[in-house]
């Protein structure tokens, strides 16, 4: 195949290009343009008045209040990663690898699962999760004393809504990844005279880590972003980011603060997320595709 | 000569309902070239997956080295495979994928990179190439890294699963070349499953023909190709003709007469006939090399056809006939050395002679 070399102002390639461009412009770099230009107005008597100054910063650098709410959220979302990789993986595993007779009765259920609206799971737990629900009754009549868990308004209960909603992802992705490798891989291992622990840390991990890094990186990102779980299952005993710009917006509105602060999580999800690629892509560079 | 060092005996292997392998034998002396071969869907690659200890076996016995193989697993074989596809780890570079049986078995770091090296050396790879990825390095050079990475660990036995098929002629040709160099060298017995007959001829000692999980005969080349068990065997490598022939057997060998050449009969010499011989569809196995046109008289005892030129192809050294026969379902092949002069055109009348006493008598 033969590769153009096409000038960008060709009108052909200009119109290809140019509705994916006016959506990323329109809807993605302007409103982030507009949040930024927020954080520098000042907000008196409910309204937004166009002053020119960085008096919001001092506030958000100043106030540790904010920053146990952020280093809370980005905790969470680390958790939630390591509980999402540690189920999904081994399930994904399974599909690939022992169920291939069901895997598509699996998928299907998956699917369903994860298409279910996400409020309704999550207020579904709330029955599971209460001191008198589902969990309970089952534990006290296998004989645990009564009212044992009490996960619910808790940010165990969070987290349990958190993996529960956001599991799927990285299920699929690794579940991708761990479908591609070449089975004859997995006999070389065996052949060359690996056991099958050994094959699997020597070769199906490291093969399978494209999917498992994209599954990660789904599940931190979304997590940093949680609304429903925190206030539904964590009853807003410890309120997380998202809650805490909520309020900002609506309950103080301090659209400044507010703008200010989606921009420190924005931030911190990019740095982490740019931290932990250096971190991976330095291990093996220029490395071709399988062959 | 010490024992075999795989002893296979009515090796049977069943997937569900469908058998696969319906009690094979086979034997692979320590040091030979053994080439399993066949077409596709033949058992060849399940019984070299069974040698391999990839699959386990329905029924029957396998002993490798004197020890009894049952429910040994892939990793405590003295076998050591190479696949078709290579299967070269991609995540680790040449020097990680021929030292990882090492690695496995603990060597330490320094005898493990020397002899990292030696294998490096043996197959013509240049060192720099060590720290390279598999993907980096051309159709060639990968599958002298499979190679590499098989006898790193010095085997007793090297499996190799068609590894040449997907290469192109030309590299193939030079590969085949290195491997049969590199069998001599090390001395390690190698099991070969190709379906290529040519290939087989041109490199192993021993050849095994096999047919829906039947082996159909075990032989040197020479005897497949000039002794072949059966038309299959026969029909497997080249163009032969088949001529039809009533047989009857005699203490010297077998008389044979044709429909198509009335009154004439032959005597074959024992060493001619097909030790498998039986009754149905006896027919005389006539190389398109020992044909000729006959113009003139017959020499004694030559047996002629009758004839219409199909078609020739001028390969250089030599140019190919197909005569079309009245009673024959194929056209008969002629292999006749190049000329300048053609010896019949297209259309032509043409009388195809033969020795019946110098062809083979075989049957279906």
């Amino acid at each position: 195949m033969q590769i153009e070399q096409k000038s960008w102002k060709d009108p052909v390639l200009i119109a290809t290009v140019a509705p994916l461009a006016i959506v990323m412009v329109v809807f993605f770099l302007t409103p982030l343009l507009m949040t930024a230009v927020r954080t520098s107005q000042t907000t008196q008597y409910y309204r937004l008045s166009w002053t020119w100054n960085l008096k919001i910063w001092t506030e958000v650098f100043s106030k540790p209040h904010y920053w146990t709410i952020m280093l809370r959220t980005v905790g969470m979302a680390v958790v939630c990663v390591l509980l999402c990789v540690l189920i999904a993986y081994p399930a994904a595993y399974a599909m690939a690898t022992r169920l291939k007779t069901y895997k598509t009765q699996i998928q299907i259920l998956i699917i369903f699962a994860f298409l279910t609206d996400a409020v309704l799971k999550t207020f579904g737990w709330i029955l599971i999760l209460d001191k008198n629900g589902v969990a309970n009754w089952l534990l006290m009549h296998v004989g645990f004393p009564p009212e044992m868990l009490n996960l619910l308004f808790s940010p165990a209960g969070t987290m349990i809504g958190m993996v529960y909603n956001l599991v799927t992802y990285p299920m699929f992705t690794i579940y991708l990844s761990l479908v591609r490798i070449d089975r004859d891989l997995v006999l070389a291992a065996y052949d060359a005279g690996a056991s099958r622990l050994r094959t699997f840390f020597e070769v199906t991990l490291p093969l399978s880590r494209p999917g498992l890094y994209s599954g990660a990186v789904l599940v931190f990102v979304l997590s940093l972003g949680a609304f429903l779980e925190p206030r539904v299952l964590g009853g807003g005993t410890s309120p997380l980011a998202s809650e805490l710009i909520r309020q900002s917006f609506e309950t103080r509105v301090n659209w400044p603060l507010g703008a200010a602060l989606t921009l420190v999580l924005i931030a911190i999800g990019a740095l982490t997320l740019a931290v932990s690629v250096a971190l991976t892509m330095r291990r093996r560079p220029n490395q071709g595709s399988a062959a | 000569m010490v024992g075999p060092i795989i002893d296979a005996a009515d090796i049977v292997k069943d997937y569900g309902s469908a058998r696969a392998l319906h009690g094979v034998s086979l034997e692979v002396g320590a040091g030979e070239f053994l080439a399993l071969v066949g077409p596709s869907g033949c058992g060849k690659t399940t019984l070299l997956k069974i040698l391999a200890g990839f699959e386990e076996p329905t029924g029957g016995r396998l002993e490798i080295q004197g020890k009894d193989m049952r429910g040994v697993p892939a990793a405590n074989r003295p076998t050591r495979m190479v696949f078709q596809k290579l299967a070269l780890f991609p995540h680790k570079t040449v020097a990680e994928n021929i030292g990882f049986p090492l690695k496995l078995q603990k060597v330490e770091k320094s005898e493990s990179d020397s002899r990292v090296r030696a294998m490096l050396d043996l197959m013509h790879l240049k060192p720099e190439y060590l720290d390279r990825y598999p993907a980096q390095l051309s159709g060639g050079e990968q599958q002298r890294v499979a190679l590499a990475r098989a006898l790193v660990s010095q085997p007793g036995v090297l499996l190799l699963d068609e590894p040449m098929s997907a290469l192109d002629a030309k590299l193939k040709k030079s590969l085949q070349a290195e491997l049969k160099k590199l069998h001599r060298e090390i001395g390690t017995s190698f099991v070969l499953v190709t379906h290529d007959l040519e290939e087989a001829m041109m490199l192993a000692d021993r050849i095994c023909v096999m047919r829906s999980g039947h082996v159909v005969q075990i032989g040197t080349p020479a005897d497949i190709y000039y002794r072949p068990a059966n038309m299959f065997v026969a029909g497997f490598i080249g163009e032969t003709n088949f001529l039809p022939v009533t047989a009857t057997k005699t203490a010297a060998g077998a008389t044979v007469t044709s429909a198509l050449i009335p009154g004439a009969s032959a005597e074959i010499p024992a060493e001619h006939v097909s030790p498998a011989l039986s009754a149905a569809g006896t027919a005389l196995l006539v190389r398109p090399e020992s044909t000729r046109f006959v113009k003139g008289d017959a020499t004694s005892g030559e047996w002629v056809l009758d004839g219409e030129v199909e078609e020739y192809f001028i390969k250089g050294a030599s140019t190919q006939y197909r005569i079309r026969v009245a009673g024959l379902p194929a056209a008969v092949v002629m292999d006749l050395p190049g000329s300048i002069v053609l010896p019949a055109r297209v259309g032509e009348k043409v009388r195809v002679g033969f020795q019946p006493a110098h062809a083979f008598l075989l049957s279906e």
